[in-house]
């Protein structure tokens, strides 16, 4: 057990600092804090210039090892550039589905032809991704994927027809990865291809969906006869890329995450030693609470991302589970302390302070990316090997 | 010991019940967010129509006579229909505040006839709440000043809009020069009407509150029913049909508490404050948890803006600090029960002997 950096360490958190400090400027200032969870649609032209910026600087791809054109950062260097980068405020990045989620996944599974067409683009930050997974009838049931592939005889293409939906960023999105049926006879995760589909033509259509605060962060995608690009794996391959997909975004960003809501938490108190909150009992046990409750989701992450092996221990199923439902709880604290003052807008006709779209926002933490229902069945099952619910046959 | 309502007052929730399901529907409502104004003159004279602006003015003025025990089941109406007039503080906070005032007292009985008739908005302030709902629209603003009871014509206030995170809501900050030809009655009279209108004021919030959890349960159930995934409608798996049993227990819970607060607000009890906050925060908490519950089950499709769940979640949201905060009501609990006064022990909480 270790829980210091090293000096080297500690020269990394240094460089990275500094170079925030002397890069977060100009026309980039505007963009502190900005664009995070719940504020994805905003300064999206601003954000994608700030991710060549980051790419320019290296700071793309870090943990992605030196061969395929990352900086091969360790664990540790990886924790502290996301703690650096969350400290200073830096935008959410436009690129995280592309360097967290499809450059690891291309790493694993695709040819070295696929890894040469796709990795530097993300790298260099000019292709941005979206994730084309759920489906109207597909959301805690993924497997129930209703897309479907079809090889062209003609020129062995692969054209796509179907629709996805809470896609984030689809409409800002170059790429998109998609889970779809190879095998129209089949069900379940079985027959599953992983594709990858051009955002730019005719066949695709993407129509942004409104959220309850007013804002489209997510949208439908719709799939005509679209041409995908490439495959990777075989086709059946799907599942098992799209799972592994899934494991790497339970990774190191979570730590810069928790910067983010040390830095909401921060406010929240500052507002109640304010107005005066602070002095109710109930509200300073909240905050108490709020506080421990933070700590741990630390010392979790840590020990999460300690672990050598790539299997991953018990502590990472409990992981969602807990942030989705402590940062929901912090929301409903934001508008406590706030008081009868918490449901006024900034302005009209429907623009959110910071804290109501945290608390608006973290309604839906324990919902996407799996249900809390949904990771209590994962832990029960995965983690406890209890017997597996009874599916129906509904379709 | 009767915790049941009259044929009458039943019969008056099932006939305003069925005129709001048809009259005002979620689609109407929407239209009316974008209104400039946020109210319907139409919808408000309908209403009126039904009675329920004259339920509890007095018969001398022409209303109905009925008072807070009735309005503890329309004011759970109100909130299952999200209806967007801040109807609640004329027809039922407002009325109970001028019918508390002297007889004679200037302006009260004309306000109460106009009110049983349905030709004026009066909107209420009072120093718990920041804000004043509906006064862009009122005729007259009864307002709270150091115990005393204005009446504010509009030529007697300024006031500037505050858009709210419920888009039916329209709140004001108001400005006003009290003076004596604006005062009813002074602080002497004037504090116990303000301490009973407080009670009437969070009372209209628990019931509309627990209407509202009661809109979001029924709605959940709706759609879970429908909902499938993994070959089942998502209602039938336990981690699912759980978390709205859960909704159901607390607003079964909170209904005898707002009961009996009503009761002690019509009765004058010397408890009411403390029967007002408790039936507050358990309705307030059962709209809390019908919201939180409720866009779980829905899933993604909660947090949309197309499905209605979210008008009735906002609602709830908002009204939760209204008339008092989480804080407020809790305090007050508090410093009842901790009183060296306080009225505790086996005898006050359950049923003292005949012969004590």
């Amino acid at each position: 057990m270790k829980l210091t950096f090293t000096v080297e360490d500690e020269a990394f958190r240094a460089e990275i600092a500094q170079w925030l400090r002397t890069n977060l400027t100009g026309e980039f200032a505007a963009l502190k804090f900005r664009g995070g969870p719940g504020d994805e649609h905003m300064f999206t032209a601003e954000r994608q210039r700030w991710e060549k910026r980051l790419a320019a600087g290296g700071w793309t791809g870090i943990g992605w090892p030196l061969k395929h054109g990352g900086r091969g950062c360790s664990i540790e260097q990886q924790v502290i550039f996301h703690e650096e980068y969350a400290r200073a405020g830096a935008p959410g990045r436009v690129g995280h589905i592309g360097e967290g989620l499809v450059g690891p996944t291309l790493i694993a599974f695709a040819d070295p032809e696929q890894q040469a067409k796709y990795l530097p683009a993300i790298l260099a930050g000019t292709d941005l991704w979206c994730q084309g997974y759920s489906e109207p009838g597909a959301g805690s049931d993924l497997a129930n994927v209703k897309t479907r592939a079809r090889r062209e005889n003609a020129d062995n293409t692969w054209r796509i027809n179907g629709q996805k939906v809470w896609t984030s960023l689809a409409h800002e999105s170059d790429w998109c990865f998609v889970l779809a049926r190879t095998d129209s006879e089949s069900v379940g995760h079985k027959g599953l291809g992983f594709f990858l589909v051009s955002m730019h033509q005719p066949g695709v259509t993407v129509r942004p969906i409104e959220q309850l605060t007013g804002t489209s962060e997510f949208n439908e995608v719709f799939f005509d006869d679209a041409v995908a690009a490439d495959l990777i794996g075989e086709p059946g391959d799907g599942w098992k890329i799209a799972m592994a997909l899934l494991g790497f975004e339970r990774g190191v960003s979570t730590l810069g995450q928790q910067m983010q809501f040390q830095n909401e938490l921060d406010e929240i108190v500052r507002i109640a030693k304010s107005n005066g909150a602070a002095r109710d009992p109930l509200l300073r046990q909240r905050i108490a609470e709020a506080h421990i409750g933070l700590r741990l989701m630390r010392y979790n992450a840590m020990r999460m991302l300690s672990h050598t092996s790539t299997e991953s221990g018990p502590e990472a199923l409990v992981y969602k589970l807990h942030w989705s439902s402590w940062h929901r709880n912090l929301g409903a604290l934001a508008m406590d302390v706030l008081g009868p003052e918490a449901e006024i807008l900034e302005s009209g006709p429907y623009n959110l302070t910071r804290l109501q779209s945290l608390f608006l926002f973290t309604r839906s933490d324990t919902i996407y990316g799996g249900t809390s229902q949904i990771q209590r069945n994962i832990i029960a099952e995965r983690g406890l090997g209890m017997p597996k619910e009874a599916k129906g046959n509904l379709r | 010991m009767d915790f049941t309502f009259t044929e009458d007052q039943l019969a008056f929730r099932e006939a305003i019940s069925r005129f709001l399901m048809t009259e005002a529907p979620p689609e109407l409502l929407r239209d009316i967010w974008d209104t400039e104004e946020g109210r319907s003159p139409e919808l408000r004279a309908k209403i009126s129509e039904q009675g329920l602006t004259a339920l509890s003015v007095p018969e001398a003025q022409g209303g109905l006579g009925m008072g807070d025990i009735t309005w503890a089941l329309l004011t759970q109406e109100l909130g299952y229909y999200a209806i967007p007039d801040s109807l609640a503080d004329t027809a039922f906070v407002a009325t109970g505040l001028l019918s508390a005032l002297p007889e004679g007292t200037r302006m009260r009985e004309e306000l109460l006839s106009r009110i049983a008739e349905g030709s004026v908005r009066i909107a209420v302030g009072h120093s718990v709440n920041p804000l004043v709902a509906d006064v862009h629209l009122a005729d007259v603003v009864l307002q709270e000043h150091q115990g005393e009871v204005h009446a504010l014509c509009r030529d007697n206030i300024g006031f500037e809009r505050n858009p709210s995170i419920d888009s039916s809501r329209r709140l004001s900050r108001i400005s006003f020069e009290p003076s004596d030809a604006t005062r009813l009655v002074g602080s002497e009279q004037g504090r116990a009407v303000w301490a009973q209108t407080l009670n009437r004021g969070a009372l209209a919030v628990a019931g509309q509150s627990l209407g509202l959890a009661q809109r979001m349960l029924d709605l959940s159930v709706d759609y879970v029913t429908q909902r499938k995934q993994f070959g089942k409608p998502i209602g039938s798996f336990q981690a699912v049909k759980h978390k709205l049993a859960d909704v159901a227990s607390k607003i079964e819970f909170a209904k005898p508490v707002l009961y009996h607060a009503a009761h002690a607000l019509a009765h004058g009890d010397a408890q009411a404050n403390l029967n007002v906050s408790h039936a507050k925060l358990a309705c307030c908490e059962a709209a809390w948890l019908a919201a939180r519950n409720g866009i779980q089950v829905h899933g993604a499709m909660g947090y949309t803006w197309e499905v209605d769940l979210q008008m009735f979640m906002k609602r709830a949201w908002a009204l939760d600090s209204a008339w008092g905060d989480r804080a407020f009501h809790n305090s007050r609990v508090a410093e009842t029960l901790l009183a060296d006064t306080a009225q505790i022990g086996p005898s006050f909480t359950f049923g003292a002997l005949q012969n004590d």
